[in-house]
């Protein structure tokens, strides 16, 4: 059969363009229903975020412990890959399909707390509350909400690596590293000076925790706004603007992300790199001559306090068996599941207490121990300085206007007002 | 020709519609095989098409009819939002980051469509001849089209880094160093060329398909009046491929204008520093995705794109008709 020429192109055409404006989602707010009170019965699904290739044995192991203790329940363990969880978690809230018991970040946590999906613990189950860290127990805390939406997972702070070459040519003592910004901008600037730009210090431009590291006051008292427009918010883009000029921030350090940072440090063509315990098995392997002159610091921090990074498991309001829900959010979660996780990796427990156990607290001579007591330290006073209101979108936002301002387009001041003015709008948009 | 067929058996609904009168004993059956044929008539081209049609209907129009409702809601990833009319569009009209994805977009319409018209087609010419081992290099120029983006990306953004392959040539040959991957314009146009590179081989094979329809008398005719090899392409292969080309023009507008995977991956996921390389797809995907997404804002920019992509085919389609006139 023979088509007129042009027929086809047009079909061709519609069929190209049609699916462009096919963007679109289903409602999506789910109520709970069924009581918290009640037996501990029935098949729940709980969601990790990129568990299962490294620790599929602990969570079998968790998994069938809990079982055992509650005969008549069943958990499905399901994981999700890293990138893209959560448009996963969007995707799922959307449609309905969200799990039981779900692993979340404290900023992933409070839209679905807003739109009622999350199940709030201080009403639920509030007799686990002293378990926990009072500080990671109000993480899950969503300001303009009342009450605590998900139980406290596990704690991460980073140390700060350097290169101890780079350090050493540059005229720096390399065994007293940085520990508070203007040291590390001195430092950088150094660094710069001696390798005629071609050693830059950092690679990432300065994010949410960076501002609240260095003393700006991120969000207003009631949470309803953001203030890292402050004085020391300029003070410290001001300071970056500087590096960036020259040439001790990375020149590609405006699209890095943090995996191409990371390999900046790989390559030795950055001197210092945030990371975790994890790194430096990726180091002795992959670059041996920088592990040998690796150095590992704590955080560089203005206000003595480091940024704390906290996971957290939500309980879905929607869930038909809340009982075993919460049960299982717990049992992952009490101080005996944290123990055992934080022993097969470099993780700390929320749960009260539980720091004080000498594995966090004695030194065995090894660098990996080292970094790993290091950080419990850090720990007993770290902050999360992420705002849980503080949604990708706004992270954009305030990324474009600081590279706005280390461009030389608009000045710190207009940069960061302008972030704040954008931020604030989506936040009363959400 | 007439029937000796007894009514009602197969094919007896053709023929009472093809083969002529029908005797008269037999009107009343034949009535009736005409209401059949009838009704059959109406329903069984659908019946065929239905199932394609409910896929459409499911994965294309719904969307898009929902995506078009949506544009004129607040909505939200998890809040289902009110009507607002007019609201979206307007604040697109005030919105930077909108016109700046708008810029981008038609810029890498401008710049790639040419050459993705014009260079797979000299491409396909010269491994068009038969000679020994050409299927090797028609594979290789074909291998870029089924490489995984994600692979392609990351292996540009290890070409194009400042202490990449490139670079080191550069500063090899005693050039200084490009920033290939900090830089707004360069890393725009180093996308584009990742997009041409990646699609040369796809429309070389449809050229290929186009020039194989060419008739060889042609060109042999015009060779015996003395025309040159550049007469001889601007005489008789343009005008035999010209549909293709138009083909390829309108295609690849759209996947210009859409273009996501490469800028994302070599740009970066704010779209390259300030966000000065976002197109306006990245800008879909950056507003209306995630826990927060602005769903109802995402689906007004996917109808902007829309219409201009549709204008964007018009034009090319009233181009080929004009050159038809």
């Amino acid at each position: 059969m023979r088509f007129p020429r042009r027929a086809v192109l047009a079909a061709a055409c519609v069929a190209a363009v049609v699916p462009l404006a096919a963007c679109g989602g289903g409602s999506g707010s789910s109520s709970g229903s069924s009581s918290a009170s009640g037996p501990v019965k029935g098949t729940i699904t709980f969601q990790t975020w990129n568990l299962k290739a490294n620790f599929k044995d602990y969570f079998n192991g968790v998994i069938a412990d809990f079982e055992k203790k509650y005969p008549g329940t069943t958990v499905k363990w399901v994981d999700q890959p890293a990138d893209g969880y959560a448009d996963k978690l969007s995707a799922d809230a959307t449609a309905g399909t969200l799990p039981d018991v779900v692993n979340v970040t404290p900023d992933l946590l409070a839209p679905l707390a807003k739109a009622g999906i999350a199940l709030d613990l201080d009403q639920s189950a509030s007799k686990y509350t002293k378990e926990y860290l009072p500080g990671a127990w109000a993480a899950d805390q969503v300001p303009g909400l009342k009450g605590t939406y998900a139980f406290p997972w596990y704690l991460n702070t980073g140390p700060l690596f350097y290169n101890k070459t780079l350090f050493t040519k540059a005229g720096l003592d390399a065994s007293k590293p940085p520990t508070t910004y203007n040291d590390l901008f001195d430092d950088a600037l150094k660094i710069a000076k001696q390798s005629k730009g071609k050693i830059a210090t950092l690679a990432n431009v300065p994010t949410i925790e960076d501002f609240g590291r260095y003393g700006a006051q991120l969000t207003t008292s009631d949470g309803t706004g953001f203030a890292f427009n402050d004085a020391k918010g300029v003070e410290l883009l001001t300071r970056y603007k500087q590096l960036y000029d020259a040439g001790a921030l990375d020149s590609q350090a405006l699209t890095a992300t943090p995996e191409s940072a990371g390999h900046k440090f790989l390559t030795e063509s950055v001197a210092m790199n945030p990371g975790s315990a994890l790194d430096l098995q990726n180091f002795k392997t992959s670059a041996p001559s920088l592990y040998k002159n690796i150095g590992i610091t704590n955080q560089i921090t203005n206000t003595g306090k480091v940024n704390m990074y906290v996971q957290s498991v939500m309980v879905n309001a929607g869930t038909k068996q809340k009982p075993a829900a919460i049960a299982f959010a717990h049992f992952v979660t009490d101080a005996q599941s944290q123990m055992a996780f934080a022993k097969k990796v470099a993780i700390f427990p929320s749960t009260a207490g539980s720091l004080k156990d000498p594995y966090f607290t004695q030194q065995d001579g090894t660098d990996v121990t080292r970094v790993r007591v290091a950080a419990a330290q850090s720990l007993s006073n770290a902050v999360n300085y992420t705002p849980v209101q503080f949604s990708d979108q706004m992270k954009t936002e305030l990324g474009n206007e600081v590279a706005k301002a280390l461009q030389g387009k608009e000045s710190p001041k207009q940069a960061l007002d302008n972030a704040v003015k954008n931020c604030d709008q989506l936040l009363q948009q959400s | 020709m007439s029937s000796s067929t007894a009514p009602g058996a197969i094919g007896a609904e053709t023929r009472g519609r093809t083969d002529g009168p029908v005797p008269r004993g037999e009107r009343p059956a034949g009535r009736r095989a005409g209401r059949r044929i009838g009704r059959n008539k109406w329903f069984s081209p659908w019946l065929f098409a239905a199932p394609g049609l409910l896929v459409v209907c499911a994965f294309s129009l719904y969307p898009f009819l929902s995506t078009v409702y949506n544009s004129f809601t607040d909505r939200r990833t998890l809040i289902p939002g009110h009507w607002v009319g007019f609201a979206n569009y307007r604040e697109l009209w005030h919105d930077d980051a909108f016109w700046t994805g708008l810029r981008n977009s038609a810029l890498y319409v401008v710049v790639v469509v040419p050459a993705l018209v014009v260079l797979p087609l000299l491409l396909a010419m010269l491994v068009q001849r038969r000679i020994p081992g050409i299927g090797f290099f028609r594979a290789a120029f074909y291998t870029p089209v089924v490489a995984s983006i994600v692979v392609v990306g990351l292996i540009w953004v290890w070409l194009l880094d400042d202490r990449g392959l490139i670079n080191s040539l550069l500063e090899a040959l005693g050039a200084g160093k490009v920033n290939f991957l900090g830089d707004q314009w360069l890393l725009l146009f180093c996308a584009m060329a990742v997009t041409i590179w990646k699609g040369l081989g796809y429309y070389m094979i449809v050229y290929l398909a186009a020039l194989a329809n060419v008739p060889q008398e042609l060109h042999e005719a015009a060779a015996m009046d003395g025309a040159g090899a550049i007469r001889r392409f601007v005489s008789v292969t343009m005008p035999a491929v010209r549909s293709t080309m138009v083909l390829v023009a309108a295609l690849s507008s759209v996947a210009a204008f859409k273009v996501f995977s490469e800028v994302y991956l070599i740009a970066g996921p704010n779209g390259g520093p300030a966000g000065e390389d976002t197109t306006l797809v990245m800008l879909v995907e950056r507003t209306g995705t995630g826990l927060s997404g602005r769903v109802g804002y995402a689906s007004a920019l996917s109808v902007v794109i829309f219409v201009v992509v549709v204008v964007l085919m018009l034009l090319v389609l009233r181009a080929d008709r004009k050159e038809d006139a």
